[in-house]
């Protein structure tokens, strides 16, 4: 049995009976404990239960019951993303036992297509980070070569799509948490558009930018996972109809005639020179396929980073003021403590990460403080969007490298963090703009380490943004990964 | 001078549940922590649903108080951490940053003097704090989440009031108001709380927290107003600072408290879109309003020439002002008006004794118009209201009961009128030499007859028998 | 420059208790360092990006109680109240 094929290809051959939903499942487990000592993508694996869900699965095939178009197929969520039953730690000691009474909208969409919950990913502390390496229970590491990181922070994800431990994974964007592993373990990586999928049950880091994001070895398979988990939900206000779009229909649609804007900030100096070089022929294989492509400036990207890491650690610093250890948390008795006193200690159980971004989020907030940074960032924010909208009128499509540079060593820049908020340059301009963004596996480089391709559309143009992905997935034949 | 601001808390009680979630809106005499969900109790991964009927709800307040109201609302977070704040922060709005509260800039006129609202603003109630525990180290702090996210608006007035009494006024105009406009039920405990601030000249402001009952925020402002003329007096600078109202000693304290300097970081709450409100569903909302207490009085002055001031005392209760458009008809609005100003008023003022009142619209009526067609006097139309009040028992039984009936028949006059003729040769005398003097005679005959006898035709047959 | 007492200050805003101040000066420093490049942006409008929804479009208020005890799931003394220290 292939552990190998894509997440539809699975969903055809389960419908079928062709596979037993049973063994693929209980061979998904053997495969988890063969490999994750090695790449530690896992924070919960639910080993109980899920062999009896798929034997009921299976069940419901064999009797052709009616069953829901998952078939069983067992996915990893990232562990930010609450699951009955299940703990949600968003890898951080402050929720080491949380277990949420509810499940996320996207879970109970999954549930009720009979996907299969096999575990909890892991990821840098609530979502902070590009690496994986800010997580309370340890870094995960790149599939492709365990030195070096999975990049972040849904690398949990990433790499347990990559390894073969899940068929598909739900991670979270905030500034590129999806498309980072997604890029760094040759795995495929949407970020939707803002409001097109429910945050009822993501835990909130930045609130106005972050969306749960599809991660999968396929477009395909993305396509498949965004018509189950997309739409409005009556949970979250910010969510908007999007008038039930197939997304996996037309899908092979080509892009013969569409034109595609080249970012040149995004493209210039300063990237890895194999990068640079993997995003030239990228746009050669598109031109190749009938696509126009043109040089697109938006020098509002210039100021993206500084911009997206005012509002992250802004929102972020209201967010995580719930984390007080009164109504949850680890255990720590509150005798003996004064109020202040308390939260403080509790709260001191943050990573240096959080805290970090916490204390930037009150700085850039504070009353003297707030038109100087925050008002500025989000004018910033503003003139993206235009310069996107004048970009959109133009081209159909934004392209870029997803990551400007190849996946580095675990350790290698966790003690410089402006260094490590400089790598999110290409991807921030999704999430402070709201456009969706995919990640497609594009190249291996000389050492062996994967390159992805990011694409851009306008807001809610996911279909055409899939249609491109896909054709650009066509254009390479990837390895597979040495696991 | 002094000069007072007020902030009052509303709650919206009339709302079947939460501002953001579907729990109750009501959380009196429940359980501990019965009425709390994810949304409320600040679980992770919960987002606020905004409740459509609170934003109506808060509309009207602001309509009802003069606002203007701007096409587009927004939410924020007010940032700071307290154990009854299940999220360590406070949805509520702010209008730093472009107008975007419920409503700013209106206006109340009470008694003549004009009250201005800077602003009302929609938020979240927190949660309740219960202390256990005697001595300061065995003390801990109980938290129930019951009332968290109860809907609740912020009214901000400026500082307009000048002394404790316009205060209690206008918080008895308000709590008609929000009572007449369906919002909420302001005597319920808890469901309107009072914040003042005070300064006296151009001294500092001090704020007036912790008032607990309504009626206690006139004794509050009384002892704070007291307390800042004694420093002027002695030359001692008021602090800027915020006093807690102490309900046992009845003394306002210095919270002392380092926390003055409270820096909120005010964030756009970005879990609610900004929310469109449109001209269409203003006038929706009007349609929906009951009339104002300013339509009100000048209905009362137009329709009916009631004088400014019967029509302000009027309208501006609740209570007596439905009283009124229930008993009146087109031709005895008037008296009823003032039947209901002049005596009732008196016999009832405060919210509990108005709820003692045996009296219908019937009874005022009727008495109304008793007194129009001369079958009874003003006076002892004062004394069959008195036992109306008490009794229930209608006008009629009140009269015969109690022996009120109108003396207008001539002859029984002239009787009367005899009598007195004997026993006052005096004043007779007088009145024959000087017209003026008749007066008295007037008074006797009343008197005699307890104040049945009309006096129109106490006056003529007095006049005819002087021949004056 | 970023202070010791500012890093203090912000630490106790956010409540978090710093073990080592020391430490998050320098880089908390260097990042606002990088966050000063917003002054030199030049803007052309004040305009703030916010979804917008239309108040029709809100819920409705309608009570539903959570089908679940909540505070069964949430850290309770045996009356059901959350315990907090005290708060002098």
């Amino acid at each position: 049995m292939n552990l190998g094929i894509s997440a539809t290809e699975f969903a055809s051959q389960a419908k079928e009976g062709a596979i037993s939903v049973e063994e693929f499942v209980a061979k998904t487990l053997d495969r988890i404990k063969k490999v994750d000592e090695k790449i530690h993508a896992f924070i919960t694996v639910d080993s109980q239960n899920v062999l009896d869900q798929a034997k009921a699965i299976d069940k419901k095939i064999k009797s052709k019951e009616k069953t829901g178009i998952c078939f069983g197929m067992p996915l990893s969520i990232k562990d930010n993303i609450c699951t009955v039953g299940l703990k949600t730690t968003c890898a951080s000691k402050m929720l080491e036992n949380f277990v949420a009474p509810y499940d996320a909208t996207v879970v109970s969409r999954l549930k009720s297509e009979d996907a299969i919950i096999i575990g909890k990913v892991n990821l840098d502390e609530f979502a902070m980070g590009s690496t994986t390496e800010f997580s309370y229970f340890g870094p995960t590491k790149n599939p492709w070569n365990t030195e070096y990181v999975p990049g972040g922070s849904s690398g949990g994800s990433g790499a347990s799509v990559a390894a073969l431990e899940c068929l598909a994974s739900l991670g979270s964007d905030t500034g590129g948490s999806v498309r980072s592993p997604a890029s760094f373990c040759s795995v495929v990586g949407l970020k939707p558009t803002y409001g097109l999928i429910s945050r009822y049950g993501l835990v909130s880091y930045a609130n106005s930018i972050e969306q749960v994001g599809p991660v999968a070895k396929t477009v395909e398979d993305v396509a498949f996972l965004l018509n189950i988990i997309s739409g409005h939900d009556p949970h979250d206000n910010t969510t908007v109809n999007n008038g039930r779009v197939d997304y996996v229909k037309d899908l092979k649609a080509g892009i013969s005639g569409k034109k595609i804007g080249i970012i040149s900030q995004m493209v210039g100096d300063g990237i890895d020179k194999e990068v640079a070089s993997a995003t030239t022929r990228a746009i050669l294989k598109l031109q190749d396929l009938g696509a126009e492509c043109i040089p697109i400036s938006l020098d509002a990207v210039d100021h993206s980073v500084a911009a997206y890491y005012t509002i992250a650690s802004a929102e972020a610093s209201s967010n995580l003021s719930r984390y007080d250890n009164l109504r949850y948390g680890f255990d720590f008795s509150t005798e003996g403590y004064e109020f202040k006193a308390f939260v403080s200690k509790a709260r001191s159980n943050f990573g240096p990460e959080v805290t970090r971004r916490m204390l930037l989020g009150a700085f850039v907030l504070s009353a003297g403080y707030y038109g100087k940074y925050y008002l500025k960032a989000q004018k910033v924010r503003t003139m993206i969007k235009a310069q996107l909208d004048e970009a959109f009128r133009k081209v159909d499509y934004l392209i870029s490298p997803t990551m400007p540079i190849l996946p580095f060593k675990v350790g290698e820049k966790i003690d410089d963090p402006l260094k490590l908020y400089l790598t999110d340059i290409n991807t921030v301009t999704a999430n402070l703009s709201g456009i969706p963004a995919i990640s497609v596996p594009f190249s291996m480089s000389s050492s062996g380490l994967p390159i992805g391709i990011q694409l851009f559309a306008n807001s809610f143009q996911e279909k055409e943004l899939l249609q491109a992905a896909h054709a650009l997935q066509e254009t390479s034949k990837l390895p597979e990964v040495p696991l | 001078m002094t000069k007072i601001g007020l902030e009052i808390h509303c709650q919206l009680t009339k709302l079947a549940s939460k501002l953001f979630c579907s729990c109750k809106a009501e959380y009196r005499n429940l359980e501990p922590n019965s009425n709390i969900c994810p949304v409320c109790a600040g679980l992770p991964g919960s987002l606020p649903m905004l409740n459509k009927k609170a934003v109506e709800k808060a509309t009207m307040i602001s309509l009802a108080l003069g606002c203007n109201i701007p096409e587009k609302i927004g939410f924020f977070r007010k940032n700071y951490f307290y154990p009854d704040l299940p999220k360590n922060f406070q949805i509520t709005q702010y209008n730093a940053y472009g107008p975007t509260s419920i409503g700013s800039d209106g206006k109340i006129e009470i008694e003549g003097k004009e009250i201005r609202i800077r602003r009302i603003q929609l938020e979240e109630d927190p949660g309740r704090l219960v202390y256990e525990g005697t001595s300061e180290k065995t003390m801990v702090t109980l938290v129930d989440y019951n009332r968290a996210g109860t809907p609740l608006v912020e009214i901000v007035t400026e500082p307009d009031f000048e002394n404790p009494k316009q205060v209690r006024v206008f918080l008895n105009v308000l709590a008609d108001l929000v009572e007449n406009i369906g919002v909420s039920d302001p005597y319920l405990e808890g469901a309107m709380r009072v914040d003042g601030n005070i300064s006296e000249g151009d001294g500092n402001r001090v704020e007036i927290k912790n008032v607990g009952s309504f009626r206690d925020v006139e004794k509050a402002l009384h002892f704070e107003i007291t307390r800042q003329q004694s420093l002027v007096e002695r030359g001692i600078t008021v602090l800027a600072e915020t006093r807690h109202w102490d309900d046992a000693r009845r003394i306002t304290v210095s919270s002392r408290s380092k926390e003055e300097e409270q820096d909120y970081r005010y964030l756009p709450e970005a879990d609610i879109p900004i929310v469109l409100i449109g001209n269409k569903s203003i006038e929706q909302i009007k349609t929906q309003m009951p009339e104002s207490i300013v339509a009100r009085r000048d209905r009362y002055i137009k329709k009916y020439g009631m004088p400014t001031q019967v029509a302000d005392v009027l309208s501006s209760d609740k209570f007596y002002s439905d009283l009124f458009d229930k008993s009146h008809n087109e031709k005895n609005a008037k008296e009823v008006s003032n039947i209901i100003t002049t005596d009732l008023m008196g016999f009832a003022d405060t919210r509990e004794k108005k709820l003692e009142l045996k009296i219908t619209p019937k009874h005022i009526s009727d008495l109304a118009d008793s007194i129009l067609e001369n079958k009874l006097t003003r006076n002892s139309g004062k004394l069959a209201l008195q036992e109306m009040v008490k009794t229930g028992k209608v006008l009629s039984d009140v009269i015969s009961s109690l022996d009120l009936g109108h003396v207008s028949d001539a002859g029984s006059i002239e009787k009367i009128i005899d009598e007195v003729f004997k026993e006052e040769e005096k004043a007779v005398a007088e009145a024959k030499q000087n017209p003026d003097t008749i007066n008295y005679l007037v008074g006797k005959v009343m008197r005699k007859t307890k104040g049945k006898a009309d006096p129109a035709t106490t006056l003529d047959i007095l006049r005819k028998k002087l021949s004056v | 420059m970023v202070e010791r007492k500012e890093i203090e200050h912000l630490g106790d805003l956010v409540k978090v208790e710093l073990k080592e101040p020391e430490k998050y000066i320098k880089q908390v420093e260097q990042i606002l360092n990088y966050f000063d490049s917003l002054d030199k942006v030049d803007f052309h409008s004040d305009d703030i990006l916010r979804m917008e929804v239309a108040s029709e479009n809100l819920r409705d208020d309608i009570h539903e109680p959570y089908g679940d005890s909540l505070i069964e799931h949430l850290k309770k003394d045996q009356n059901n109240f959350i315990r907090a220290p005290k708060m002098v």
